[in-house]
């Protein structure tokens, strides 16, 4: 017997590795797990929940619909550039992008929030900040190909193929899908129905609260998505002249934020 | 060991065979704790005995309680248990899987604490590491093989060999890591077996299961008793819940019963349900002559009521079942009587528990 003095428990007994019935495990020692290949597995793993069936057909839908308008502006030689870069900044990066990062963000974590699947990652020993890396990573995987082809694909048929339009088309949707899909999985992960309430803050704020004014759009992703846009095709869109710089510091900080934030509510979540 | 977080009521007389039992406060009886057996987790607070904890303790709950806001799902639980196979006994809504899910860390108690291997499972990654869950949740990756599903177990857990790892604790289960079929695709028994699998492929040392017989047949049940009374018997600690009362005889011995969210009792099921013959307790007899057997049973005052059922059958209320065990078989012998059937009637789980906390 020990005295009543001595703290907590004797360490564990390890399992007799002579009676085992699979290989003995080593008795992890407190916070030294190693576990390298757990970021490639997470990534894989929600990459392979992403790509569902009604998924790409939304996509396949999306890529028609702005292969089409790109092909209607393109026909008008008067302004087309112009237009085209209107169009891309306003149906593209104001709701083709966040819907599709919607979708796929949303879905990323909390899927498994939702269907109660998140315990059989979360209770492993792998750093929190891997698994919300691993998610938006996977769903930017899918949202930044589909986003920058489609709207791509409209700017290039919608422009005449002015590859300034083109490539601010390219930067300003990839950043875009990359803030969007990381508020996103974070939203997934903070709230019930996150497609719905996602959809309600595309559609009532980014478009249209924060196309009222300056001071709302300041504290819209579209806007400074739209910025890289203008700067780089040389064109001016309304309420998106935010600079290239402060465009690029916004839009990663915004990444950033978001996936600490995914880190963060992983760290202290009451999982079922 | 024995936890008290209140002061207990004074003990009624013990009865035989339940030395290896305890039944801790807001139960109908108690018997006293057994001696100290090891250490306190800390400093005992002034106003709770301290937590005695076994040197070969492998998990321990410490005065745990968790609200949901005003509900509060579990109270004030404490205790320690060593390696081997102990079940965790409750009617549904007893805050069992509350409890383990605070015990695996997946949610923080509103207080107290939980040690894994000394290690705090909620914040701390090695003693994460020492647990294998089986959820009660149907939920799993429905998109994914056996095989993914576990092998991603194994890598998640930071496992030397994963594929090796992998089919070694499918072989265990009996799944076949070949097969192609998602596991949307599983049976539920099977679905079952890979959420096993995929606890047991890092070899913990600590094994939690929710409830794991659920969806399972008879033969697929028998095959996991027994795969837990294996993994007890190599030295690792096993807790599994069930609302099931002959499925927590078959578990083992070593039971702690949660009963609206308070440990209710913990020690040796049988010493527990030996507790219960202090208790009147009801009997079917089937037997050649019912009228007979009732008439000798009233005789020696070892019933306090009988009943002749529709059926030709006796039902006896007695307050003494041990003498009542004892002398029935002889009543009979000596009367001719043929003792065909003795059922009794209060041994199911909800009577347990009505014991144990009271109506």
């Amino acid at each position: 017997m020990t005295t009543p003095t001595q703290p907590p428990p004797a360490p564990m007994p390890a399992p007799d590795p002579s009676r085992t019935s699979f290989p003995a495990a080593a008795d992890p020692a407190p916070g030294r797990i190693r576990t390298p290949g757990a970021l490639g597995a997470l990534y894989r793993l929600v990459l392979r929940h992403q790509l569902t069936r009604g998924r790409l057909v939304l996509f396949g839908v999306i890529l028609t619909i702005c292969t089409i308008l790109g092909w209607l502006i393109g026909r008008d030689n008067v302004s087309r550039v112009s237009d085209a870069v209107d169009v891309v900044s306003a149906f593209g990066l104001g709701l083709i992008v966040p819907v599709v990062a919607l979708v796929l963000g949303s879905a990323a974590l909390g899927n498994w929030v939702e269907d109660e699947t998140l315990v059989y990652v979360w209770l492993r020993p792998v750093a929190r900040s891997r698994l919300a890396l691993a998610a938006v990573a996977a769903a930017a995987t899918v949202a930044v190909p589909i986003t920058v082809v489609s709207l791509g694909l409209m700017a290039a048929l919608g422009s005449g193929g002015d590859a300034d339009a083109l490539l601010g088309t390219v930067i300003g949707t990839t950043l875009g899908s990359l803030a969007y899909v990381s508020v996103f999985v974070a939203l997934g992960l903070l709230v019930k129905r996150a497609l719905l309430w996602g959809l309600v803050y595309v559609f009532i704020w980014e478009f249209f609260i924060a196309r009222a004014g300056d001071g709302a759009a300041r504290l819209s992703i579209n806007s400074y998505a739209s910025s890289l846009l203008a700067d780089y095709s040389d064109q001016s869109i309304r309420l998106a002249d935010r600079g290239l710089t402060a465009s690029y510091v916004v839009l990663l900080a915004v990444s950033w934020v978001a996936l600490a934030f995914t880190t963060w509510r992983l760290q202290r979540a009451s999982v079922a | 060991m024995t936890i008290d977080s209140t002061p207990p009521p004074p003990p009624p007389p013990p009865s035989e065979g339940a030395a290896g039992a305890a039944v801790a406060d807001g139960a109908a009886g108690a018997v006293p704790p057994p001696p100290p057996t090891g250490a306190p987790v800390a400093g005992p607070p002034p106003t709770r005995p301290a937590l005695l904890v076994p040197p070969t303790a492998t998990v321990v709950v410490d005065n745990v309680s968790k609200a949901f806001g005003s509900l509060v799902a579990v109270s004030e639980v404490s205790f320690a248990i060593e390696p081997g196979v102990t079940a965790l006994l409750g009617p549904n809504g007893a805050g069992k899987s509350t409890l383990l899910r605070v015990l695996c860390g997946l949610t923080p108690p509103t207080t107290g604490r939980i040690l894994i291997g000394g290690g705090d499972p909620r914040t701390d990654a090695g003693a994460r590491a020492r647990v294998g869950l089986v959820p009660q949740q149907d939920g799993i990756f429905e998109r994914d093989t056996v095989y993914q599903f576990v092998h991603l177990a194994a890598v998640l857990a930071g496992v030397g060999d994963p594929q090796a790892a992998a089919r070694a604790a499918l072989n265990a289960v009996e799944l076949d890591p070949g097969l192609e079929r998602p596991l949307g695709a599983f049976s539920k028994g099977m679905r079952q077996r890979a959420k096993i699998a995929a606890a047991l492929v890092h070899q913990p040392p600590v094994l939690v299961l929710d409830e794991p017989l659920n969806g399972l047949d008879p033969k697929q049940r028998r095959q996991m008793i027994s795969l837990f009374h294996r993994l007890g018997d190599e030295g690792r600690t096993v807790l599994v819940s069930s609302h099931v009362l002959e499925e927590v005889e078959r578990f083992g011995t070593r039971v702690l019963v949660l009963a609206k969210g308070r440990l209710a009792a913990e020690g040796d099921f049988r010493a527990i349900r030996e507790l219960m013959n202090d208790q009147p307790l009801t009997y079917r007899i089937g037997c050649s002559d019912p009228r007979t057997v009732a008439a000798e049973l009233i005789s020696e005052g070892l019933v306090a009521g009988c009943e002749l059922t529709e059926g030709g059958g006796l039902e006896i209320t007695t307050a003494d079942a041990v003498g009542f065990r004892r002398r029935l078989p002889a009543i009979c012998s000596t009367a001719g009587i043929r003792l065909e059937e003795l059922t009794p009637l209060d041994a199911d789980l909800e009577s347990v528990f009505r014991y144990l906390v009271g109506p």
